[in-house]
């Protein structure tokens, strides 16, 4: 027990370093809440000018759109998205990564913590400003049942973990390629569409949100979003929650085996 | 403490694409040329040793050192240190090391240095007490308090280096890694960490295996020596042993109290003479060096005398240089009698 508490102490300290750190950038991080807005004003006039065109009725209203174009850029930088390049990963492609494995951490325990650390930094930062000048400027749904606030508030928690694991698993490839630009490049644009980024899965036709369903992404955008906006209630919380558990716990499995091949095949350049 | 017994290490360099497609081709692709940097290295090192481990630039030093560390996966060959097999119990043999590349920080890049102290004591589960007691002693010998609140990122190398040295050791491992630890230092630091490292040696029986490109480092620090090149081990003893295995030649230096005009001596020969300073080249083999002084005294009243060892730079550089050469030097030993030699493989 006393052995648990320990190394979980540890961990939280990774954590606790990984925001210290970043708070030393904060006044660049100021510039990045300006991408945040002008992303935000795209959305909202392109859906605007949408919904003004539009006479059938649809899954979610105006009113509902904007508020999760607003989650979305509070929530976007703790997303494994374009935003998200991890210096762990420039660390295995220069070779001082080497160095965090000559101490006795769990690797993946590390890196996960870092990324924790950098979510409730951007969260904090970038997430709180974000949300605090929008919902003076626009109309912006905030949820008045406890259970909705609880349950959301459990999976953006889950999104969160789920995205920290992608990231793990997606550049844990820079041990076979060093350079995963490419790679990246191509798992995130899947999972930018696939997590209901760009477009909300409610307005998706049909077959291609049967698809959706499927795979693991919405987990990160589409299952907190649509608790927080009243779409999925009841029971159907905790089944998307414990659809968001699985994910995570697959993407953990899936990055640790990727990492510990990665390792034993590990390329250490220079030095 | 550390056994490696054929240890080899065959690296495959592949061919890498650049841009998207090619970095997802580079998934799949199997194209590559092989790189032997380590071959059947064999040593072992007792508890409280400081090693030099030396040889020339892609030697293959640093490539031993991270299998030895749990970095790197043999390709061959076994290898323990404290009775872990690095590669595989990665984790115990961490808490029992400590390791120090001297081309880059393993402290927190954007943290105070003593931030990543704090962190270390967590990592390691290091007692208050001896956490304390740790950072006091390495204090004064290192002087860390001068920055140990400022980030790591804005530390002169030296600074930096020291902090690391400092880091390496805060667990107190049995045994230390340093691999380059003086590179790019002025003569002041260096000076401070190798009186630093021979300190912690002495005092905490701390096992250390060093590579360096600085001989003066190894003078001050290493009784014993192993040097590969090109990857093999091809010496494997104690430096005097190496200095004359090598070097069957030395050199006297006599400051004599007048000119003499005949100052031949026999078996020796003068190589240098100005006024009354006159140095004697002489073969240990000819005449002992208690023979010669002997000689010199008897006929002449001198005001100084010494003897200079070959200069290690020099021995080194012959071994690197030439292979054969050594392995003649070797068989030349094998029949002159080199009692203090330990292991020559
Ligand atoms: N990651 C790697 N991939 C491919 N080849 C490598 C790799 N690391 C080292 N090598 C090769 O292995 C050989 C030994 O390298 P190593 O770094 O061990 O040399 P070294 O003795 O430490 O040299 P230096 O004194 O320059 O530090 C070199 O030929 C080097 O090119
Ligand atoms: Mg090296």
């Amino acid at each position: 027990m006393r052995t648990l508490y320990l190394t979980f102490h540890v961990y939280l300290a990774f954590v606790t370093k990984s925001f210290q750190k970043r708070m030393q950038y904060r006044v660049a991080n100021l510039a990045g809440l300006t991408t945040n807005f002008f992303f935000l004003l795209v959305h909202i006039f392109v859906y605007t000018a949408f919904y003004a065109a539009r006479t059938g009725p649809l899954s979610l209203n105006l009113n509902e759109i904007i508020t999760y174009f607003v989650l979305c850029q509070v929530f976007f930088m703790l997303m494994p998205f374009w935003g998200a390049r991890s210096e762990v990963t420039s660390a295995i492609k220069d070779g001082s990564v080497a160095l965090q494995l000559t101490k006795p951490v769990d690797f993946q325990a590390y890196w996960f913590s870092d990324e924790c650390g950098r979510a409730c930094y951007y969260l904090l930062m970038r997430g709180l400003p974000t949300f605090l000048i929008s919902i003076i400027f626009f109309a912006v749904a905030i949820p008045t049942q406890p259970i909705t606030v609880m349950a959301f508030a459990v999976s953006i928690t889950l999104a969160t973990f789920m995205s920290a694991a992608i990231t793990i698993t997606v550049f844990s490839f820079a041990f076979w390629t060093l350079d995963t630009t490419g790679f990246s490049g191509l798992s995130y644009s899947i999972i930018t569409l696939f997590s209901g980024m760009l477009v909300p899965i409610a307005l998706w036709p049909e077959w291609l949100a049967h698809i959706a369903a499927w795979l693991p992404f919405g987990g990160l955008i589409d299952i907190p979003f649509s608790i927080y906006l009243g779409k999925i209630t009841g029971m159907d919380i905790w089944i998307a929650i414990g659809k968001q558990m699985i994910w995570v716990v697959f993407f953990l499995g899936l990055g640790r085996i990727l990492l510990k091949r990665g390792f034993s095949r590990l390329v250490i350049q220079g030095g | 403490m550390i056994e490696v017994n054929n240890l080899s290490k065959t690296f495959k360099v592949y061919h890498h694409r650049k841009g998207f497609f090619g970095s997802f081709m580079n998934l799949f692709s199997r194209k590559h040329r092989l790189v032997q940097a380590v071959d059947s290295v064999s040593f072992s090192v007792a508890r409280g040793e400081i090693i030099g481990y030396l040889g020339p630039n892609g030697a293959g030093k640093s490539t031993t050192i991270k299998m030895l560390t749990g970095i790197l996966v043999p390709t061959s060959g076994s290898v323990t240190v404290n009775g872990y097999i690095p590669h595989r119990q990665r984790k115990e043999n961490a808490k029992r090391i400590g390791v120090v590349f001297g081309q880059r920080s393993h402290l927190w890049f954007d943290l105070p240095v003593q931030e990543s102290f704090e962190l270390l004591q967590r990592i390691y589960r290091i007692p208050e007490a001896q956490y304390r007691h740790n950072v006091e002693v390495f204090d004064a010998l290192l002087g860390l308090g001068d920055f140990f609140r400022t980030p790591v990122r804005q530390l002169s190398l030296g600074q930096r280096m020291r902090a690391d040295i400092a880091a390496a050791l805060l667990h107190n491992p049995d045994v230390l890694f340093l691999d380059e630890p003086t590179i790019g230092l002025d003569v002041v630091a260096k000076a401070r960490i190798r009186e630093f490292i021979q300190q912690i040696n002495a005092e905490r029986q701390v096992t250390v295996v060093l590579t360096t490109h600085d001989l003066d480092d190894v003078e001050k620090l290493c009784k014993r020596v192993i040097l590969i090149d090109n990857a093999r081990l091809c010496f494997d003893g104690e430096l005097a042993a190496l200095r004359r295995l090598l070097s069957t030649e030395r050199i006297l230096s006599v400051d004599y109290a007048e000119t003499y005009s005949d100052i031949s001596i026999p078996n020796a020969q003068v190589i240098y003479q100005e006024e009354s300073r006159v140095q004697y080249r002489f073969s240990p083999e000819a005449i002992s060096t208690a023979d010669l002084i002997g000689a010199i005294l008897q006929r002449f009243k001198i005001v100084d005398i010494s003897v200079q060892e070959p200069d290690i730079e020099e021995l080194i550089k012959t071994v690197y240089e030439d292979n054969l050469t050594l392995a003649q030097k070797l068989a030349e030993a094998d029949v002159i009698d080199l009692t203090n030699r330990k292991r020559i493989s």
